[in-house]
């Protein structure tokens, strides 16, 4: 019961979960999903390890403001995310600045390693109740007839492996943390598999829900959620809201603390309340960011997001692989 | 005054002592003669008995014939050799001196002499043991602590009989140098928690100190976190079951709540009784209490989060009767429900501060004649009512953290009224970041629910049956011994 070192694994989890829910759920059929569901896994979980391996030699001034700008852009684009869907539900009911405040006011007390890690198990326990109640709640309206029979040709399989080589910050942040007491043995590789795992699960809902006419929908995960019913409760939808802006507000929490991390603040700092000016200074960035990101493509956003994983990850690994070497000849030499 | 050390001269010493009681009508001097030795003694009457002294003391002293050459042999003898039971130390200070009277103690004074005998004589003015007001429990123990210390002490020590009870009486660092108590299992402490405990509290400054639950704020990491650092009861009987998982009560003198530290949240939803009836049943009314926890913080703000900003989320025929009520009153509903909220925290705090006999008549003519009056003249609604009434009830279901549910209510409604839908989500994360953020000495405070677990199962969200719990035996430091 003492809690010292509490584990960041469900923190990281729950981040890379909400990812997916947030972000655009129609990119492929379940089919063509799971057949290129372990080369996904394993080449997502394989740049994680090598940024991890590579982190440490590669870790400077630069590359952790890189890594800190990544962080920062995969948190507007969260924000802006979660705002465009509140927007399409409550029209003219919730402003940017709302949505940037509800889920920034609760970072203030997520401030904390125990206070996160401990937190994002709560509410990873919340998103899979919601979840498990969102599939009971639709259950009537799946057809397996809706499932597509189509020959699965070589584009739309790169298509389907191309959208589940994500490399999610969450992937590269265990770097961050070398003691696996913070987060657990082998976390990329079972971040992966569960992201894996969790994007099909929700890929082959849609299709069941919503058969060919899936790429089409618009936030169709919300959509069907908006249909399913329960005894006397026709809409479930605002259940699954709460859940996710909550998952939101721990994503958000993580990526500062990462931040206070890459800009130097250490160990004992971690607890105490002198990391507070940094946690509210960077939630004042966000918001200002999010006001100027407002008229963003997200779709877009993504993608350069995912790209720029790749190219960071690529170019920290390079840089690593030097330095090692560059070393590996002094010893020897 | 006063760090001086006693004067030989008597009658300097007591000099002194008049220019620092002298105006006090209480104190009391009176000069005798032990032998050919003039003494004085003094005391405070009302708090200590000369009566006692007469039979403790002068009583055996004069039948004892007392031959001794001059005032050191004379509280040497006293000391070490007469049958008078005084305390086992002189009194070398005009400190410990003043601290001994106020104590309730009597001082002899001695010609020739830099030291003074101190006799216990207290007779305090004091109430007998009594029932607790503020945890109703049908079976176990029907004690309550009372304000004195030492009654407080023997109280526990008379239910925890072991040799491993350990009660430290330390003077706190306030102008009224109020005393208080760490009582602890030695056995089961873990050693790291007595030893923070005590340099914590050593260095807790206050300028007066009436209730353990002064030193509440001192314990808290995070002073933005509004949960409680502590536990607090006024039972021996619960303080005592808690020195048997590890923990240290705090008793201070004058207070008869004892602070118990560290606190974890589901101790507020526990209660003796939880441990006299079924399992079955207990872990009923402890569901019940977690839900009632929720409805009190949750309740108001759900409801004005639904009808103003997610009328979808209510069943359609509960939602045209709402609509209707909402539609006859002027109120925005956030401003309602806060209104009303208001309202009952005033009647209740009226009803508690109210002298006994018209107490009821406010709580009366608050809750009824305002509540019912206010809805008929259309001011508010009947679905409001109800609901902060439901809520209002639900907080009283876990009065040990009322409080925390009466703030978190007013912040959730505020959130989701404001904003809606993400304000709900955010007063929830607020509130559990703010639960899941709490380390009571370095414990985490949501501990048996979280980390999931076995734990929470035996005597968590539910209890186990006697034979199982029993087994389990849970100490706060069973993960350090393992």
């Amino acid at each position: 019961m003492k809690g010292n070192d509490p584990s960041l694994f469900g923190a990281l989890l729950l981040s890379l979960l909400v990812r997916i829910l947030l972000r655009t759920q129609t990119l492929f059929f379940s089919r063509a999903g799971l057949l290129t569901l372990l080369p996904g896994i394993l080449l997502s979980a394989l740049g994680g390890v090598l940024f991890a391996r590579a982190w440490g030699r590669a870790q400077g001034r630069a590359a952790s403001l890189l890594f800190a700008a990544l962080l920062v852009f995969g948190a507007v684009v969260e924000i802006l995310n979660l705002w465009q869907l509140y927007t399409a539900v409550y029209p003219d009911a919730v402003s940017l600045l709302g949505v940037c405040l509800t889920v920034l006011i609760p970072v203030v007390y997520l401030r904390r390693v125990s206070a996160i890690a401990q937190t994002a198990n709560v509410v990873l326990g919340l998103l899979a109740a919601a979840c498990a109640l969102l599939v009971v709640s639709v259950a009537g309206r799946l057809r397996l007839v809706s499932l597509q029979t189509d020959v699965l040709d070589a584009a739309a399989l790169q298509s389907a492996l191309a959208a589940q080589c994500t490399l999610y910050p969450e992937l590269l942040l265990p770097a961050l943390w070398q003691d696996s007491a913070k987060r657990g043995r082998h976390t990329v590789l079972r971040l992966a598999a569960v992201g894996g795992v969790f994007n099909i699960g929700v890929h082959l809902l849609l299709e069941l829900f919503f058969g060919a006419a899936m790429p089409q929908a618009i936030d169709p995960l919300h959509q069907a959620a908006s249909r399913g019913n329960l005894s006397i409760f026709d809409r479930l939808e605002w259940l699954q809201l709460i859940v996710w802006t909550m998952a939101v507000s721990v994503k958000l929490g993580l990526y500062l603390y990462a931040l206070t991390r890459l800009t130097g603040a250490k160990g004992a700092d971690e607890n105490s309340l002198h990391g507070l000016p940094g946690f509210a200074g960077g939630a004042a960035v966000l918001v200002f960011l999010c006001a100027a990101a407002q008229h963003w493509d997200l779709a877009a956003a993504a993608r350069l997001q995912n790209l720029a994983a790749w190219a960071f990850a690529a170019l920290t690994v390079l840089m690593g692989g030097i330095r090692w070497l560059a070393a590996d000849r002094k010893k020897h030499g | 005054m006063s760090n001086q050390s006693l004067s030989r001269s008597l009658q300097e010493n007591l000099s002194r002592l008049d220019g620092i009681f002298g105006a006090s009508s209480d104190f009391y001097t009176k000069r005798i003669r032990l032998g050919s030795i003039p003494c004085a003694i003094t005391l405070f009457t009302g708090i200590s008995s000369p009566e006692k002294l007469w039979v403790m003391a002068l009583d055996a002293l004069q039948r004892s014939r007392v031959r001794v050459p001059d005032g050191p042999a004379l509280l040497d003898y006293l000391l070490t050799e007469s049958v008078i039971p005084a305390e086992s130390t002189a009194i070398t200070d005009m400190t410990d001196l003043v601290e001994k009277l106020s104590n309730g103690m009597s001082v002899l004074l001695i010609q020739g002499c830099a030291g003074a005998l101190a006799v216990s004589t207290q007779e305090m003015p004091q109430r007998a043991v009594g029932q607790p007001n503020g945890e109703g429990d049908i079976r176990g123990s029907q004690e309550a602590f009372t304000e004195l210390l030492r009654n407080n002490i023997s109280l526990l020590r008379r239910q925890f009989r072991t040799d491993s009870l350990v009660a430290e009486v330390h003077t706190a660092d306030s102008r009224a140098k109020t005393e208080y108590a760490l009582c602890y299992d030695r056995s089961r402490v873990p050693p790291a928690l007595i030893r923070t405990l005590r340099r914590q509290l050593a260095g807790v400054r206050i300028p007066v100190l009436l209730d353990s639950a002064y030193f509440a704020s001192f314990l808290k990491k995070d002073k933005l976190n509004l949960f409680p650092a502590a536990a607090y009861t006024e039972r021996p009987a619960t303080a005592c079951a808690r020195l048997c998982e590890g923990k240290v009560v705090i008793l201070v003198s004058g207070s008869p709540n004892a602070m118990v530290v560290p606190s974890f949240f589901s101790e507020h939803f526990e209660s003796l009784d939880d441990y006299s009836s079924g399992a079955v049943f207990a872990g009923l009314i402890r569901i019940l209490k977690y839900i009632a926890f929720l409805l009190s913080v949750f309740g108001p703000g759900l409801y004005v989060m639904a009808v103003s900003f997610a009328p979808e989320t209510i069943p359609i025929e509960l939602l045209a009767k709402l609509a209707r009520a909402e539609a006859a009153t002027p109120l925005p509903l956030m401003l309602e429900m806060l209104a009303i909220t208001l309202l009952l925290e005033i009647v209740r705090e009226a009803g508690l501060r109210a002298p006994k006999s018209i107490g009821h008549t406010v709580s009366l003519v608050g809750a009824l004649i305002v509540g019912e009056t206010a809805v008929s003249a259309g001011i508010v609604s009947t679905p409001v009512l109800t609901m902060a009434a439901a809520a209002t009830v639900a907080t009283l279901a876990v009065p040990s953290l009322y409080e925390q549910s009466i703030l978190f209510r007013f912040v959730v409604i505020l959130l989701a009224g404001v904003f809606g839908l993400p304000g709900l989500a955010c007063g929830a994360v607020v509130i559990l970041a703010m639960a899941c953020g709490t380390e009571p000495f370095g414990y985490d405070y949501l501990y048996p629910l979280m980390p999931p677990g076995p734990a929470a199962w035996h005597d968590g969200v539910v209890r186990a049956i006697w034979s199982t719990l029993a087994g389990k035996g849970y100490a706060v430091d069973k993960h350090e011994r393992e």
